[in-house]
């Protein structure tokens, strides 16, 4: 845990560029998230998680993304 | 205060010694009515002050706080019971200033005792470019009329001895912004007072009733459905600290939102050693620090850094608290957590909370706090009180509204950006 840093949440909001950056559908068993193995080898990872139990439902490296 | 509550005063509490079975409840645990005229969804401060001034304020006495667990239960219960008004932004500081004032009073204003202790709020720089950014907030401050001042290492000494400079730390602290009516505030006593207060002036206190669901029709709110029924209302409240992404949800309103986890710990009792409250940036954390009346030393950090509804402390949370704490104070190395626990934060795009319409023209938000809940919470209930009871927002909270982020009017206190990790 201590070895990575959460980046963001993405965008899950259609529409103009205001509402992409600013608003959020908050659903309290699904998260899509940017993190970053910071304390590691610095690689930057799509994360689903559960942000009620903490469940990580699906984790994914970012291709083509400087380290 | 209502000619209903029982009023405290020495006398009485002389004669409830000498009388068996003389207290009675604070409120009584109302069962909920098929409808009120207003209903507060949220048991914790800030619904609770709303509801309360509703009564006292506007004479709207058809109204139900609608708790799903237990008065208190949820942030107000969870907080690290500081209180203060140093903020940047004049829409800030103006309504944090307006808190603090009504903190001053509250205890009268609700015949019971929040042990308001105006003991000071300092917030430590350990560089001269932190002591630059204190002075610009101490300007500020001091500009809107709000007391602030800027002490250098000495002066900050002679504050407070208990940073003793001849103690070897990680970090040099080299000056410090205090605000000196800052302190703390029981926030128990808050919460039950106020409860007390609003069920005196005829407000319903509905515990174990958690709402589910909205009911609309021709474009306007009918009423919630709750846990314990159907109860009709003609404006509803939304003040669920911790879950108003959730209620952006029930309604189909995306939110400028994001519910991250704030911790909170509390040491064995020791003697008094500190007698101000201590905020300390270090690196790239933080610490805050103040000494209860029962001697544990109650601290916090920083946010957990990711979206949580979990209200589980973290073990590397603690690591950090207990890091910063002692590089602000060595002397208390050895003293040991006796408690620790999480709350949820709702956490605004810009760090600067919500209070506006939202949906429905009579369904009202009173949210996103960040972690500026409780110390808001007198002029919170105030505030929203007139605008659900008039339709329009006073002055003190028309930037609260949840417009601003597309109109580019972010109230965003420390530059961050949109990233509610970072407020």
């Amino acid at each position: 845990m201590e070895e990575f840093s959460f980046h963001k949440t993405l965008p899950n909001v259609e529409g103009s560029d205001f509402e992409q950056t600013f608003l959020r559908r908050n659903d309290p068993s699904d998260s899509h998230e940017h993190w970053q193995h910071r304390y590691g080898c610095r690689a930057w990872l799509y994360v689903r998680r559960n942000p009620s139990s903490g469940e990580v439902l699906d984790v994914r490296c970012l291709t083509g993304v400087p380290r | 205060m209502s000619p209903l509550a029982p009023h405290y005063s020495a006398l009485s509490l002389l004669r409830a010694r000498l009388t068996p079975n003389h207290w009675k409840p604070l409120w009584q645990r109302a069962r909920p009515r098929e409808e009120y005229d207003v209903v507060v969804v949220g048991g914790g401060g800030h619904g609770l002050a709303t509801a309360y001034h509703l009564a006292r304020d506007h004479g709207i006495r058809r109204v139900a706080v609608l708790e799903k667990s237990v008065v208190g239960y949820g942030n107000v219960g969870r907080n690290t019971t500081i209180v203060r008004s140093n903020y940047l932004l004049p829409e800030n500081h103006y309504f944090y200033e307006d808190a603090l004032r009504r903190y001053e009073t509250l205890s009268r204003d609700l015949n019971y005792n929040v042990m308001y202790s105006p003991r000071g709020v300092v917030d430590l720089a350990n560089s001269d470019d932190e002591m630059v950014a204190l002075a610009r907030r101490g300007n500020a401050m001091r500009l809107a009329g709000i007391d602030a001042e800027l002490l250098d290492r000495r002066g900050l000494v002679r504050y407070a001895p208990v940073l003793d400079p001849y103690l070897p730390r990680r970090y040099p602290i080299v000056g410090g912004l205090v605000q000196r009516r800052g302190g703390t505030v029981r926030h128990d006593a808050v919460a039950w007072g106020y409860a007390r207060a609003a069920a005196a002036c005829g407000v319903d206190i509905v515990e174990r009733c958690e709402v589910v669901g909205l009911r609309t029709a021709a474009g306007v709110a009918t009423g919630v459905e709750t846990t314990r029924g159907y109860i009709r209302a003609g404006r509803i409240v939304f003040a669920v600290a911790g879950h108003t992404g959730q209620i952006g949800t029930m309604l189909g309103v995306p939110l400028p939102v994001e519910t991250h986890l704030l911790q909170a710990m509390v040491t064995e009792p020791v003697k008094p050693i500190l007698d101000t409250v201590l905020i300390y940036m270090y690196g790239h954390a933080e610490v805050y620090m103040a000494q209860s009346d029962r001697g544990g030393l109650v601290m916090g950090g920083t946010l957990d850094g990711f979206p949580s509804y979990a209200r589980e402390p973290l073990w590397h949370r603690v690591e950090e608290v207990v890091q910063g704490a002692v590089a602000m104070l060595p002397q208390v190395a050895g003293i040991r957590i006796l408690r620790h626990w999480a709350g949820t934060n709702d956490q605004t795009m810009d760090g600067s909370p919500l209070i506006d319409r939202i949906g429905y023209d009579n369904v009202f938000l009173n949210g996103g706090w960040c972690y500026g809940g409780f110390k808001a919470i007198p002029a919170s209930g105030a505030a929203c009180a007139k605008l659900v009871a008039t339709g329009s927002a006073p002055d003190l909270i028309r930037s609260f509204n949840l417009g601003r982020f597309a109109s580019g009017r972010v109230l965003d206190e420390k530059g961050a950006g949109p990233f509610p990790v970072r407020q």
